[in-house]
């Protein structure tokens, strides 16, 4: 293998060695068909949310609120519920919010210059209190449809019903960015805004849209995670920011510029899941977990530092 | 990059060489909690872990701090994984019904330790917790001579504690001359640093003597983090109260500070009841009820034979 194509797909073949290293250790459990469809299970809402990071950070800025949002879409569709709304407005709705809280974010970068770290941060906690107050600090799980149960519940021919969401939102992101008009506009405000900007790209449009759509995704990941769960606490969309950027970091080591991808992302996601699922099965201590955790994805980006500088 | 495959492989072999431990003989028990950074669910766990070993079972420990998504993906990891028990520890099983139901479906039973009854799951170990409530708000209301005013400090996400808040709901309206004039929501994990933020504003907003004359901490740490604020701010006449039996909790009590009782829940004792359940329910038998409780037990100055000056 050229030192070309180990650099390509170095990390896609330390994923796979992750995999055969936990299938050696725990074969009847790791590697078994039901293992398996959790992963694709327990992966899903972290890709969505992961993918929302990349589109962001393609176009070179943070978007610290997405846990939050993620939090918020599903509290919404549990008040609407317990109020006797339909699965089919409450839905829309916790959508509407989430794009509506990433298009505010957008405005507040692109139309007032506030730093997108800054700006998320502050509309993020913005809304953890509306989560809050909504939720009155207190788990939901009346009076949910059945419905809505099913959107990340159970399987089609054998694949995880997530399994299709990951293809449908990861696919179409992938398109767009890669194949598009507007994806090449996004890469060229990542790249260099100020070119982009004496190109006369619309610049303050596209940052708006990508927040939007980025709000929108941490919406649908924080529905199809009450979904699967089957109830919502006004905080659990929260826990998925930093491993959702740590994805983002892992995935960009198998890019060949170093810019996010979706394949990245995909590939970053399924690494930090398969070592929390692996060392889960195979029994290491929480401890250890989470050190090695860190220490994998400081170790990757690093080393892509290092074989960049070089 | 190459280096980087080399990082990975690394922890693969880490993972390998790490659960040597625990690939050891006997019946596997996964221990799953989002909230293992609580002094009583680190109780709770590290008694059953020492019942577990008398009964020379295999435990894992899992804890998602906080992450409910994570917590739901560990109970199918230890599903899929072959455990021969779960156990879940302070949390509701409704939260995560679908993961339970699965378990329930691999025949894997699921028992609980203060959290609630399921469908799904062979037991639930907890204390009553609307009679914690009520024991502690009574104890409060009684040392301030049941007038005056109060702070409240809670966590309704857990269902337990709620129930502790639905007792002082009660009481408050039992006894018309005691006000709430401030709550506060705390945050967990960091719930002692976050209540004592919490209680430094509410003395800020509730200047002079007697305008706040008793803290409810729903469990011990918030109160604890309430008592450093007081401490600090050095204001005099105002009393704590907490649930759980926490020993640092214990050590203010017999310090003669603002600390004047908790009630201990028998976390051990829990862990202990639970422990020999799930023993019986291994071995082929049945739990003796779906539900059992732990004694509880009213800690104050007089209990510990303390006197103060």
């Amino acid at each position: 293998m050229t030192r070309t194509n180990l650099n390509r797909f170095g990390t896609l073949i330390a994923f796979v060695l992750l995999c055969i290293g936990f299938s050696i250790a725990a074969p009847a459990a790791f590697a078994s068909p039901a293992n398996v469809f959790n992963l694709v299970q327990q992966m899903a809402t972290l890709a969505i949310v992961a993918t929302a990071a990349t589109l962001v950070m393609t176009i070179s800025e943070f978007d610290l609120s997405v846990g939050f949002s993620a939090s918020l879409a599903a509290v919404i569709c549990f008040v609407l519920f317990g109020q006797g709304y339909d699965v089919w407005l409450a839905v829309p709705a916790a959508l509407l919010v989430g794009i509506v809280g990433g298009a505010a974010n957008g405005v507040l970068v692109a139309r007032f210059g506030i730093p997108s770290f800054v700006a998320t941060l502050a509309l993020g906690t913005i809304l953890s209190g509306f989560a809050f107050g909504l939720s009155g600090g207190q788990s939901l799980f009346q009076s949910v449809p059945d419905g809505f149960k099913s959107l990340a519940r159970g399987d089609v021919f054998g694949i995880p019903v997530l399994g299709f969401w990951i293809v449908a939102v990861l696919g179409i992101a992938a398109f767009v960015l890669t194949q598009t008009e507007f994806g090449r506009r996004l890469r060229a405000i990542g790249g260099n805004a100020q070119a982009a900007r004496l190109a006369g790209l619309p610049i303050v449009r596209d940052v708006i849209v990508t927040f939007a759509i980025a709000g929108g995704l941490s919406a649908l990941a924080g529905l199809l995670l009450a979904s699967r769960l089957g109830s919502v606490q006004h905080t659990m969309g929260e826990p998925l920011l930093l491993p959702a950027y740590a994805a983002v970091f892992i995935g960009t080591t198998a890019s060949p510029t170093g810019a996010p991808t979706v394949a990245g992302t995909l590939l970053g996601v399924a690494i930090t899941g398969v070592m929390v699922n692996g060392m889960t099965i195979v029994g290491v201590e929480p401890f250890v977990q989470k050190i090695m955790t860190g220490v994998i994805i400081l170790v990757a980006v690093l080393l892509r530092r290092v074989g960049r500088a070089k | 990059m190459h280096k980087s495959i080399a990082a990975l492989g690394l922890a693969s072999i880490l993972a390998l060489g790490v659960s040597q431990g625990a690939l050891a003989a006997g019946e596997k028990v996964s221990v799953i909690t989002p909230f293992l950074a609580a002094i009583a669910t680190g109780e709770m766990i590290d008694a059953f872990k020492a019942k577990a070993a008398e009964y020379q079972w295999t435990v894992d420990v899992v804890d998602t701090a906080g992450d409910m998504a994570a917590f739901a993906s560990r109970v199918e990891d230890a599903t899929t994984s072959g455990a021969n028990a779960i156990v879940l520890v302070s949390v509701d099983p409704a939260q995560i019904q679908d993961q339970v139901d699965k378990a329930k479906a691999a025949g894997v039973p699921v028992i609980t330790i203060d959290g609630a009854k399921n469908a799904s799951t062979v037991l639930n170990v907890t204390s009553d917790n609307y009679v914690l409530g009520e024991t502690m708000t009574k104890f409060l209301f009684d040392q301030i001579g049941n007038k005056g005013n109060i702070v409240r400090f809670f966590y309704s996400a857990h269902p337990g504690v709620h129930q502790r808040e639905l007792a002082l709901d009660a009481a408050l309206k039992a006894n018309p001359e005691i006000k709430q004039v401030a709550d506060h929501y705390v945050a967990v994990p960091g719930q002692v640093d976050d209540s004592r933020a919490a209680m430094d504003a509410m003395l800020l907003a509730n200047p002079g003597d007697g305008a706040i004359n008793a803290v409810w901490a729903a469990w011990d740490e918030p109160g604890i983090g309430a008592n450093l604020a007081i401490e600090a701010a050095g204001r005099k006449g105002i009393v704590i109260a907490g649930i759980d039996g926490n020993p640092q909790a214990i050590e203010l009590i017999k310090a003669c500070g603002a600390y004047v009782g908790t009630v201990r829940q028998g976390f051990g004792e829990m862990a202990n009841i639970a422990a020999g359940e799930l023993n019986t329910i291994l071995a082929g038998g049945s739990a003796k009820a779906d539900e059992l409780y732990a004694p509880v037990e009213l800690i104050t100055r007089e209990s510990l034979g303390v006197t103060c000056p």
